[in-house]
């Protein structure tokens, strides 16, 4: 007989398992029977190959079935409760969330569906010369972050994939911040303020100087020899305050 | 030489790609009210929904862009080797899907649907820029409130949050027999 391996990779929480499980004995989830679901539940978790991979989440929901069971084992106290002791069943409380997490799960089949679609329908990136010939008073600056700065370097990351795609190369340059740093310096003294990540990534062959250029760039800009600012997620680039004292 | 008012439009959004121009932005480069512009988009989405057009007008809270039909994909990639494109696990689907239909919302109530610790979800979406912060609750601890982003709507191509379909509504089939029985 095959051996059956069992998993747990393939569902993302206890719930699912759960409503894999229901649907797999043909449960009814309105009117559920948790004496089987706790039973297939505690078996497929001791069906895994390798204890220690089970989640605590799967444990934590296991220790909650058994509370549920071992009530139900218990006499029922025959007092009537008092309004305040109410306390939701736990089995409804369950059901509640099966049924809530369902629809979950059927919403993202069908945003996947979406996604998938759009991710064939590309976008045109913008003109560089559309932000370079907007007239500067019309820049709005704006503070920016850290994050801020990460994501314009992403983008930048892109469009240098979009104008160096097929290109695989693998050569081994060894160029340190500092003398990225002075190439820098040198370079921007011609650029025409305010320049862009673009402007300043112009010599730029291989992604290892790329990542070299924008440690370069934040070492400048510790160093006040660069400032930059934000406008619509795209970083402006201007000669620091201390821009031709030291250099 | 004269062009329509429609053809204006149509260059100034295909000037802007990717970053599309919003409706206000074109409100004021035309001098024209909002509602008088949005009308003659509305026309436009629809004349490019038409077979004979390659790409699409598209909205994205009130933001405006061409993009590609998905037909054109294959074509393209015959040309070219698109890079992969981007992944999303079924756990950042569900975890997006619940943000989408119940923000702002915290952690702690993603977690209590999902069954599962989301942390690191959350900030991976982050990074993304799918989902921002959006200030805190004023339950105990004020744990952060967390919402989707124009990103996602763009990523779903979801014109606004009022877009999404309706969550799917599951009646027990056999409440309304037992009534009658």
């Amino acid at each position: 007989m095959q051996k059956f391996t069992v998993t747990l990779e393939q569902f993302t929480g206890p719930l699912d398992l759960m409503l894999h499980l229901i649907k797999e004995k043909k449960l009814d989830l309105f009117d559920l029977a948790m004496d089987v679901l706790i039973e297939q539940y505690i078996q497929y978790l001791n069906a895994v190959d390798d204890k220690l991979e089970i989640a605590s989440e799967y444990l934590y929901e296991l220790a909650a079935l058994l509370e549920y069971k071992s009530k139900k084992c218990l006499p029922v106290d025959p007092k009537p409760l008092e309004v305040n002791d109410y306390e939701e069943d736990p089995k409804d409380a369950l059901v509640r969330r099966l049924i809530e997490y369902q629809q979950f799960k059927d919403i993202s089949q069908l945003l996947n569906e979406r996604f998938l679609e759009r991710q064939k329908q590309l976008d045109k990136p913008i003109e560089r010369q559309i932000i370079q010939l907007a007239d500067e008073e019309n820049i709005r600056f704006t503070q920016g972050n850290q994050s801020d700065l990460l994501k314009a370097m992403q983008k930048c990351l892109e469009r240098f994939n979009y104008t160096h795609p097929m290109q695989v190369k693998i050569t081994k340059t060894e160029l340190s911040i500092d003398d990225r740093s002075d190439q820098l310096i040198a370079m921007i003294m011609n650029l025409v303020e305010p320049f862009s990540f673009d402007d300043m990534i112009q010599d730029v062959q291989d992604r290892g100087v790329l990542i070299v250029t924008f440690l370069a760039i934040l070492e400048l800009n510790r160093r006040n020899l660069l400032s930059f600012a934000f406008m619509d997620q795209e970083v402006h680039f201007r000669r620091g305050e201390a821009y031709g004292y030291n250099t | 030489m004269d062009i329509t008012l429609k053809a204006i439009i149509e260059g100034v959004i295909f000037v802007f790609g990717e970053e599309g121009i919003s409706l206000l932005q074109l409100s004021e480069a035309l001098d024209l009210g909002e509602d008088y512009i949005r009308n003659i988009l509305d026309e436009m989405v629809k004349e490019y929904q038409c077979e004979d057009r390659g790409f699409e007008l598209v909205s994205i809270q009130d933001r405006y862009k061409f993009i590609s039909k998905a037909a054109v994909h294959d074509y393209v990639q015959r040309i070219i080797t698109l890079t992969k494109s981007r992944q999303l696990s079924q756990s950042a689907l569900e975890t997006l899907a619940i943000i989408a239909y119940k923000q702002p919302i915290t952690r702690m109530e993603i977690e209590e649907i999902r069954g599962v610790g989301c942390e690191m979800m959350l900030k991976k979406l982050q990074a993304q820029d799918l989902i921002r912060e959006a200030g805190r609750s004023e339950s105990a601890g004020r744990p952060i409130l967390y919402e989707i982003t124009e990103e996602f709507l763009d990523l779903f191509k979801l014109m606004s949050l009022n877009e999404l379909p309706n969550l799917p509504n599951y009646q027990e089939e056999s409440s309304e027999h037992q009534l009658f029985e």
